[in-house]
């Protein structure tokens, strides 16, 4: 007699896509500008691929009077303007159908409604009381919501997709992960930093740990040093009210830069599950020296031209104080201090303004030992430079000496490109799609553990800490340039330079 | 996606006139517009094509060329025709950020005796360090020498069992020690292997009745009674595939269709062997007959 415990025969050999289980998806801060610029089109292409559960629901929640119809038509619009897929009336009619709209008030009477709407997908859709909420509110908003889901019977599993920045400093991250602690698993918490859903990122664990040529040289004999540069060239969009309490350091550097630092200065995980990766980018950042003030360097961008166009200073963006103190440049030397690491430094600088849109990370090597060509090199002979690009053109490219044609040796530095799109041609998923599709299977190996969070808020902490013994004079770099002429300083007291992006 | 290709044709041509034939292709001037080219380095692409099926395999590899650009070398063998080796090369383009990305194709007529050997025709035009997959057109001559060789040379083989006039895959088993396999016409009862799938446990003890072409019903009929261990009733040829399960009529979960190129793009992004196909084809090679009535 069979039973449901027999392993199934006939799935052996399936590649089966990784399918949620039937489920809600409620976002709080439905109308806001991620749920419809990132949200809403990742979803949409998920069900274009066929990758969300047969019964699924998307809730809408917010502060804002809506409808059901009338998210469904926002959304719609989302998905037309944002969308990476060809519009197609049938995978967005089977999704709209599962789309409900619920208002939240502060009286609580919105969690209510809430309620009453979960209920109804549940009868109406079949999501069996699995819920994924995901929070695309300010950090402010969080605390209040979690409290109010403690309250909510769990008939399924629950998971919690939370949005960076995870709180403001480290108190104030500790006192959330110990609210969101006493009503939640850890394994049901999904700390969002989007850079660790692109291919690229990912890709690089894949160069690391997949290729048997870069780890023996991955390490302070080999390397000379480590440049990250994570640039926008946009303002800040609007966003002043936010800006304004987070800075470039807690838009940016305390995520998307540290996670990046600890990719690439970590240990190979024993396996490739969520705790090994993550226990071993917490050992990184636990690592990580705290730089002294000489050892960063903050920025804020004046008046300016950028692709050819005249734009305001940061304190002439509408909303921000005309003599804000806020840093939109941050430049740092950090080190490692461990064994694989010991006195190489890794510069780092995050920026808004900057000259072009550029995330790489640059593997600089040390020199040839014994360069018989030096006097015959363009430009004196370079080191050998890993780049792994994250952002725009994903990729990588080793920038090595090669022999220019004809007579004689003159030594020429060119660069060996792999590009994404030259080998695998499919499109690249959107790092939301890949991450919220991980949550809703829940698989945090992408997701932000609590320890690491804390680990992060501690270091800019400390750096903060320095920020507040004097009056930085801001605005002290141009937009369109490659921050204050001390970031370049910071370099040039080593003997190196940053990089020409 | 495709931006445009440039070609070159030749008669009775040595393996070096096709290479540089290719080189002075690539690197012809890109245009005022356009930026570095880079040659896709994935894989090589060898499909031994009869002049009948060239149609239907040119048209599959326009399909998938722009997911992968490969090096593809078609073999058209005409033994019948007096010369050497005639080729058409083609380089084609894609755009790629910055740059274009270009994959080419060589199709050769071998011609009398050079259809003997095709091994030694697309060794040296193989790109090196990187996988070679064979799709052989139509039904292989299992025990002829052009066969052979090639598959010695192939990381994956894949045939397509619905082209054959007879379903000979005891002989195909006989791949299984040598190389990858891939069959089209399995890769085309994926969603009838998901869909039955979901009617674990129940599935195990109803009575199942498979239809359809004979290869896809044929290998469907065999998979589930090597999953199942039982024997299950003949097959019952028809157009369309169909299954019921205790009676009742099941349907796969509508999937957008899959042309022959999607097919053939997932095959070439295979790694490894399939022993769960190979274990129906094994099965197949000491069934009882497995075709009952002719709808």
């Amino acid at each position: 007699m069979s039973t449901l415990t027999e392993p199934n025969p006939l799935l052996e050999g399936l590649a089966i896509r990784r399918r949620p289980e039937p489920c809600a998806l409620v976002i709080f801060g439905a109308s806001g500008d991620l749920t419809r610029r990132k949200l809403m089109p990742a979803l949409y292409a998920l069900a274009v691929r066929r990758l969300l559960p047969e019964r699924f629901a998307i809730v809408g929640a917010g502060r804002t009077e809506g409808s059901a119809e009338e998210f469904r038509e926002q959304m719609r619009d989302a998905v037309t303007r944002y969308g990476r897929d060809a519009f197609s009336p049938d995978v967005w009619d089977e999704l709209a159908a599962g789309m409900r709209y619920a208002k939240l008030s502060s009286s609580g009477d919105g969690e209510q409604e809430l309620t009453r709407v979960l209920e109804d997908v549940d009868a109406v859709r079949g999501t069996e009381g699995n819920r994924a909420y995901y929070f695309a509110v300010p950090p402010s908003a969080i605390a209040s919501l979690v409290r109010a889901l403690a309250q909510e019977p769990a008939a399924g599993w629950v998971r919690l997709i939370i949005e960076k920045p995870f709180g403001h400093d480290r108190a104030s991250a500790n006192e959330l992960n110990s609210l969101i602690g006493e009503h939640f698993d850890e394994r049901e918490v999904f700390r969002i930093d989007h850079y660790l859903g692109k291919e690229t990122v990912q890709n690089l664990l894949a160069l690391r740990f997949a290729n048997g040529i870069f780890e023996p040289i991955w390490n302070r004999q080999f390397v000379d040093h480590v440049q990250i540069t994570v640039a926008e060239s946009i303002g800040i969009e609007g966003r002043s009210a936010f800006y304004e309490q987070a800075g470039a350091i807690r838009d940016v550097f305390q995520n998307h830069l540290l996670q990046l630092v600890a990719i690439t200065a970590m240990e190979p995980p024993s396996d490739f599950n969520a705790d090994s990766v993550r226990n071993e980018k917490v050992k990184v950042l636990r690592s990580i020296h705290t730089p002294g003030p000489k050892s960063v360097v903050r920025g804020q961008y004046g008046r300016g031209f950028v692709e050819g166009l005249e734009v305001p200073g940061y304190r002439e963006e509408e909303g921000v104080a005309h003599d804000s103190t806020t840093e939109t440049f941050v430049a740092a030397k950090l080190y490692v201090d461990n064994w694989r690491w010991a006195d190489t430094p890794f510069y780092v600088r995050v920026g808004k303004r900057l000259p072009k849109r550029e995330t790489t990370i640059a593997i600089q090597f040390k020199r040839a030992p014994h360069p018989p060509f030096e006097e015959m090199a363009i430009g004196g002979l370079r080191p050998n430079v890993l780049l792994i690009h994250v952002q725009p053109n994903e990729g990588l490219s080793l920038v090595i000496g090669a022999k220019m044609p004809g007579q004689g040796m003159t030594i020429q530095s060119v660069h060996m490109d792999f590009l994404y799109g030259s080998a695998f041609r499919d499109g690249l998923p959107e790092a939301y799609e890949r991450l919220i599709l991980d949550a809703m299977v829940g698989d945090a190996t992408l997701f932000t553990r609590a320890d690491e969070i804390e680990e992060q808020w501690a270091l800019v902490d400390a750096i903060v800490a320095a920020w507040q013994r004097d009056r930085a004079g801001f605005p002290n770099y141009p937009a369109g340039s490659w921050g204050p002429p001390s970031s370049e300083e910071l370099l040039q007291r080593d003997g190196r330079s940053w990089r020409r992006l | 996606m495709q931006a445009r290709f440039d070609a070159w044709a030749g008669v009775d041509v040595s393996v070096a006139e096709i290479e540089a034939e290719l080189a002075r292709l690539r690197e012809s001037e890109p245009g005022e517009d356009r930026g570095p080219r880079q040659r896709t380095s994935v894989m090589t692409h060898v499909a031994w094509v009869p002049p009948e099926w060239l149609e239907a395999a040119e048209r599959t590899l326009e399909g998938m060329a722009a997911r992968h650009p490969s090096r593809t070398v078609l073999l058209v063998p005409e033994p019948g025709r007096e010369g050497g080796i005639d080729a058409q090369l083609s380089v084609r383009y894609f755009s790629a950020g910055d740059r274009e990305i270009c994959g080419e194709v060589i199709e050769l007529r071998l011609h009398g005796d050079r259809v003997r050997a095709p091994a030694s025709i697309v060794v040296p035009l193989a790109i090196a360090d990187l996988p070679l997959f064979l799709r052989w057109r139509g039904e292989p001559a299992f025990a002829s020498g052009h066969w052979l060789e090639l598959v010695d040379l192939a990381d994956r083989v894949i045939v397509d069992s619905s082209e054959w006039e007879e379903l000979r895959y005891g002989e195909l088993a006989d791949v299984f020690a040598k190389t990858a396999v891939s069959d089209i016409a399995w890769a085309r009862l994926y969603p009838w292997r998901v869909e039955l799938a979901r009617h674990w446990p129940a599935i195990r003890d109803q009575e199942i009745g498979v239809r359809g072409p004979r290869a896809d019903a044929t290998l469907l009929r065999a998979w589930l009674g090597a999953r199942l261990q039982r024997e299950l009733a003949a097959i019952e040829v028809s157009d369309a595939l169909g299954v019921r399960l205790g009676g009742e009529e099941i349907f796969p979960s509508e999937e957008p269709p899959r042309s022959p190129s999607d097919l053939l793009s997932a095959e070439l992004d295979r790694a490894g062997r399939d022993p769960i196909y190979e274990e129906a084809v094994l099965s197949l090679a000491e069934a009882s007959p497995v075709v009952g009535a002719a709808a």
